[in-house]
């Protein structure tokens, strides 16, 4: 008697799995718990092991292929069995094409869609996402999610084939509703290219409101203005379109706070007040002849490492000018002193919070800066502002205890975080390019020169 | 009795001068001929604007029987209500719609009687009291007895008096057949209402001969006085005849407020439709029936009596040759209804897609007249 | 509220009675409508009243008494025509769909019909097939009439009394089954006007849609349905032709769900109209496409269990209700 391989269920919310790699091929012995092939689950790539010994008589289901949990995928005749002489379950050779589907692009596999939680027995039906590649969703479910802002294709329908109806809107709307209502009042200053990766998650969310000590909030729509719109556009195009990728590293500041104060006091007579950030866009435009590629641009079929070193600064607009943020150029910064870079800063950032900036000082930037230091943010990340290839994202420089010398000790240190287009950039050349600037911040005469 | 398709002489009436056998005025005389000599004229140009395509539809030509609406129509009163079946240009004309509304009708214009929503099979005129033009065989019998039974309620129940009106109800030889035909009499035999029943037997059901199609085709009376209702049998190709016999039968009624039956005996010259070959009858019948022609019996009468000479004659045919061709000038000048008026006269009160209503010329002239 | 409470039967004959005082062209004719008075009694002691001329006993004869009523109409009268059963109309089909709707068309304006043909509509009594006819979904089909289908006895009167004064031909559908119903119903005028729905019991989950009988099966379905939690608004649209689809969007608005309740064969019914209405009025207020519950499919049946299955009763609705919202 042969014996059936089927598609394992390999995971708890596994409905169909794709054939990887076989480890075996037809007419080849095989042993009770040899890997015979390697699946790819919805969440994993598992092993799948033969719990019988025989000979491999057919394979059914070929490398790359899709099938749903059960599918027949291989053939064992068993021990005295003439392989040549088993037919597929089916009575023919190879599954037929219609019965599986080609797997997927990775990129395209679709996430494990958390179910919604229902009293309704017939919503344990799989969800099915699509109907003839569309969502399938009531009318008033898809008017409902539209005014709430919900995305649909995040829901599990509980109706008829995976419809997603009213009350899947509802509840998808009071889920939310309690993430809004503990963000509410969590105002963070609006600081391109801060990614929003402060969720839901990370807010407070208490079962026991504290209304009767938050003045009351109102609902209310606000126009969006077209600063807004394009802060939207930008980024939605850069978060969505460049694979992200994030390096961290501590850098010791003491020195370089030491040599800020000092130098302070002696310039002040001229005017001359210099901030970290100054530091840091001298020691970033300084870094780039050593790595040209931090100051590039990815072009679809080239890269485009650009002769001038323009540092981009973020700059967050004041709330009466309507908020945003701008990201103003210094130009040449690899050429500039600490002193003129200071200085530009300066101006940039005051006219662009008065007046607002023209166009050709806002342009051109070929690597940027945003540095939320100054609201006591000591890490985050940042979105890549295009068509630049890297953003550096500046924490705060604070007092912190550190390690010195195998001692405990009360030093200054500042986080960067640099966020990278993996198109551009691999990870061990943004680590080289963060031990450049590491050296230069911690040690900063090297910036004076 | 004859047969239709047997031919019988034509002329089984008539014979002697006209000023011994009928009381009517010269004036009256002449008016049954201009009238028939209208319908004759009015028909021949409705058949050629059909070919020419200016007219649609069904369409049945009433050439040969104008006799019989032009002498029963005279015989009644102007307030006495009248109702026909499909075949109706020459009861609408003989009742006096004007001949631009009936043909505007068929042509499909707002100036029709019915402002184009009508048709050939469906003429209607108020100010006369000319109550249709209905398409389907036999349905105009339960309404005449209606019309009648409305009359007489209104003169007896409302007014409180007695029945001052007759309903003249035509229907061809082939709503014999019709069930409702015989619910009609049945009704009108009942409650004493005063509808005559004028069978305009002109021997054809569409292609189907009455003795193909109709028990006791010689003598279909019989099927009024099953219900109770007194029959004639009446040449209906002599208008005079039609007239004197009509009086009577009409008097009668109104009198008694009782229904009658008539069988009245006349002959279309042209096909059910215009789209009958008349494969069904042969050349010899239908010129046997052409020489007792309701126009020019009247006409050679009237000769002979004094009444009309030869020009005078073509004068008054010219004049209604005139008439028509102006009635057609007319009925070409008429606007196609506004899309608009697809929606008007659906309800009486508006709801929906009603939009109200326009009132017809007919409507229009007839108050203006007043 | 009047305090008087009355039979669905004798609101009828109210407003028939009332009527005939008010305007004396108006009459009343059919089958045992004087001497039996009435087959069910609707018009008893109507030809004492009136007198025969008035209140006139016909034979056996439809076709021939409805067009002899259209004729009457043509020429300014005001008949009542009685149908023992709207079962028997169909032997009566020219004139009362060929005459009557058209005729006020067909002359451009100038003869109208109005008349007002009743009797009774719908199955229930174990009559066969014959004699259990819902004609509703065929009649409504016709442009020029209008249609009432009262399910209480103050609507009874009311809406009778309005056809009567309307210039238009009304069909009138009365149930069998309803006529004993007892209702408060008030004394002298009392017109409801048509094309006016009615909200019988409100709700916020479901709004059901019916006419006529049927308005009572949702109302039982809908208090069997508010004990497992589902809350539905029930609505009476008394008059099929004019639609009040207003009052139908508007609580489908609300509820998002929409039932239609119809008691005749669902293929181009007023509930198959209803349906594709609510769909082009409120399409993205819809949970679920709406749903019908309507007579079966098939002739109605003689045994009494299988005519209780036939119809579309308080189960086959709730049933429906289940199944708009996702919990069938």
């Amino acid at each position: 008697m042969s014996i059936t391989l089927t598609m394992p269920r390999l995971s708890d919310t596994m409905e169909q799995g794709t054939i990887i790699r076989w480890n075996i091929k037809e007419g080849q012995e095989v042993l009770s718990g040899t890997i015979v092939a390697d699946i790819e689950t919805d969440k994993a790539t598992m092993e799948m092991q033969a719990y019988d010994d025989g000979i491999v008589a057919k394979i059914l289901v070929g490398e790359g292929m899709q099938v749903p949990v059960g599918t027949p995928i291989a053939m064992i005749a068993e021990e005295g069995e003439d392989p040549q002489s088993i037919a597929s379950p089916d009575g023919g050779g190879e599954k037929s094409a219609e019965a599986m589907t080609a797997a997927p692009e990775p990129a395209s596999i679709e996430m494990p869609i958390p179910p919604v939680a229902t009293s309704d027995t017939t919503a344990q039906v799989a969800p099915e996402t699509t109907s003839g590649g569309r969502r399938k969703i009531s009318p008033v479910a898809r008017r409902l999610a539209e005014e709430h802002a919900i995305d649909v294709s995040a829901l599990s329908g509980s109706g008829p084939g995976g419809r997603i109806v009213k009350r899947d809107v509802l509840a998808a709307v009071e889920t939310a509703g309690a993430n809004v209502a503990g963000a509410a009042g969590d105002v963070l200053p609006v600081q391109m290219p801060t990614v929003p990766n402060v969720s839901s998650q990370t807010l407070v969310s208490t079962t026991t409101p504290m209304v009767h000590h938050v003045p009351a909030l109102e609902s209310t729509e606000v126009p969006v203005s077209g600063m807004r719109q394009t802060i939207a556009r930008r980024l939605v195009e850069s978060k969505s379109t460049i694979p992200h990728y994030q390096v961290k590293m501590r850098f010791s500041m003491d020195t370089l706070m030491e040599l800020r104060k000092s130098l302070n006091e002696k310039l002040a007579a001229e005017g001359v007040k210099l901030s970290v950030n100054d530091f840091i866009v001298r020691a970033c435009a300084l870094s780039m002849a050593e790595h040209p590629m931090f100051n590039a641009s990815w072009a679809g079929d080239r890269i485009l490492i650009h002769g001038r070193v323009n540092v981009g600064v973020a700059i967050s607009l004041p709330e009466e000018r309507g908020g945003g943020l701008v990201v103003a150029s210094i130009r040449d910064a690899n050429l500039k002193s600490l002193r003129m870079i200071s200085a530009e800063s300066k101006h940039l950032a005051t006219k662009a919070r008065d007046k607002g900036l023209a166009t050709e000082e806002m342009s051109d930037s070929t690597f940027t800066i945003s540095n939320l230091g100054m609201f006591g943010v000591d890490d985050f990340t940042a979105i890549i502002n295009p068509p630049n290839s890297a953003i550096l994202a500046c924490g705060a420089a604070l007092e912190q205890p550190v390690v010195r010398d195998h001692q405990l000790a009360v030093g200054w240190e500042m986080s960067a975080t640099l966020s990278l287009d993996h198109r551009v950039i691999d990870g061990a050349m943004a680590a080289k390019y963060l031990g450049t600037l590491k050296a230069m911040i911690e040690e900063p005469m090297r910036l004076l020169a | 009795m004859s047969s239709v398709t047997d031919p019988a002489p034509p002329v089984t009436s008539g014979g002697q001068p006209l000023a011994e056998r009928t009381s009517a005025t010269p004036k009256q005389l002449h008016e049954w001929l201009r009238q028939m000599l209208l319908i004759r004229e009015f028909e021949v140009r409705t058949m050629q604007a059909y070919q020419d395509k200016k007219i649609g539809g069904f369409c049945h030509i009433y050439i040969g029987q104008e006799a019989v609406a032009v002498g029963c129509i005279a015989a009644v009163q102007h307030a006495d209500p009248v109702v026909t079946a499909y075949r109706d240009h020459g009861h609408a004309l003989a009742r006096g719609m004007d001949p631009k509304y009936c043909m505007a009708e068929m042509f499909g214009r707002i100036g029709g009687c019915a402002k184009g929503k009508g048709g050939s099979m469906h003429m209607f005129d108020k100010p006369n009291n000319f109550f249709g033009g209905h398409g389907i065989v036999g349905a105009q019998t339960p309404l005449g007895t209606g019309l009648a039974f409305a009359k007489k309620y209104q003169d007896e129940v409302i007014d409180g008096g007695v029945n001052k009106h007759v309903t003249l109800c035509f229907l061809g030889d082939g709503a014999l057949n019709q069930g409702g035909f015989y619910e009609a009499m049945n009704l009108a035999s009942l409650f004493d209402i005063p509808v005559i029943f004028v069978v305009e037997n002109n021997g054809y059901s569409m292609g189907t001969s009455i003795e193909r199609g109709t028990s006791m085709s010689h003598r279909i009376i019989a099927k009024g006085e099953g219900c109770g209702l007194t029959g004639y049998e009446i040449d209906g190709m002599d208008v005079v005849n039609v007239y004197e016999e009509m009086k009577k039968v009409a008097d009668i009624a109104r009198a008694e407020s009782r229904p009658a039956m008539v069988d009245l005996r006349t002959y279309r010259f042209k096909g059910h439709s215009m789209s009958d070959p008349r494969k069904y009858r042969t050349r010899d019948e239908e010129q046997h029936w052409e020489t007792g022609d309701p126009i020019t019996r009247l006409r050679d009468a009237m000769i002979e009596g004094g009444l009309i000479d030869e020009d005078g004659f073509k004068a008054l045919n010219k004049d209604q040759k005139i008439a028509v061709r102006e009635a057609i000038t007319w009925a070409e000048n008429s606007p196609e209804p506004d899309p608009s008026e697809l929606h008007t006269d659906v309800y009486v009160e508006k709801f929906g897609p009603y939009t109200g209503t326009s009132q017809p010329q007919i409507v229009t002239d007839a108050e203006e007249s007043r | 509220m009047s305090e008087r409470i009355i039979e669905f039967r004798d609101a009828l004959r109210e407003a028939m009675t009332q009527e005939m005082h008010r305007d004396p062209r108006v009459f009343l004719l059919g089958e045992e409508v004087a001497q039996y008075d009435g087959a069910y009694k609707v018009s008893r002691g109507m030809l004492e009243e009136f007198g025969p001329r008035r209140v006139i006993d016909t034979p056996i004869s439809e076709s021939g008494f409805a067009g002899m009523a259209i004729g009457a109409a043509m020429l300014g009268l005001r008949p009542i025509v009685e149908f023992m059963s709207w079962s028997f109309s169909l032997v009566a089909a020219d004139p009362i769909l060929n005459n009557a709707p058209k005729m006020l068309y067909m002359s451009g304006g100038q003869f109208g019909c109005p008349i007002v043909i009743r009797g009774n509509d719908g199955a229930g009594g174990q009559l066969g097939s014959t004699h259990s006819w819902c004609v509703e979904g065929m009649f409504s089909n016709v442009p020029g009439l209008k249609m009432a289908i009262p399910a209480f006895p103050d609507d009874a009167k009311g809406m009778l009394a309005t056809a009567i004064r309307d210039d238009d031909p009304v069909f009138f559908l009365e149930s069998e089954r309803l006529l004993a119903m007892k209702g408060h119903v008030p004394e002298g005028d009392h017109y409801v006007p048509f094309g006016q729905a009615v909200v019988r019991r409100p709700g916020t989950d479901v709004t059901l849609v019916s006419f006529g009988r049927p308005v009572h099966f949702c109302l039982d379905a809908a208090e069997e349905l508010a004990k497992e939690g589902i809350s539905c608004e029930v609505i009476d649209g008394r008059t099929i032709r004019p639609l009040d689809i207003d009052t139908i969007v508007q609580s489908v608005r609300k509820t998002n769900g929409c039932v239609v309740v119809d008691q005749s064969w669902s293929f181009g019914s007023p509930g198959s109209e209803v349906a594709a209405q609510v769909h082009a009025h409120c399409f993205d207020d819809l949970d679920n496409h709406v749903m019908r519950v309507h007579s079966a499919d098939v002739p109605s049946p003689y045994a009494a269990n299988l005519e209780q299955e036939f119809l579309p009763n308080a189960r086959r609705i709730a049933e429906a209700v289940r199944s708009a919202l996702y919990v069938a």
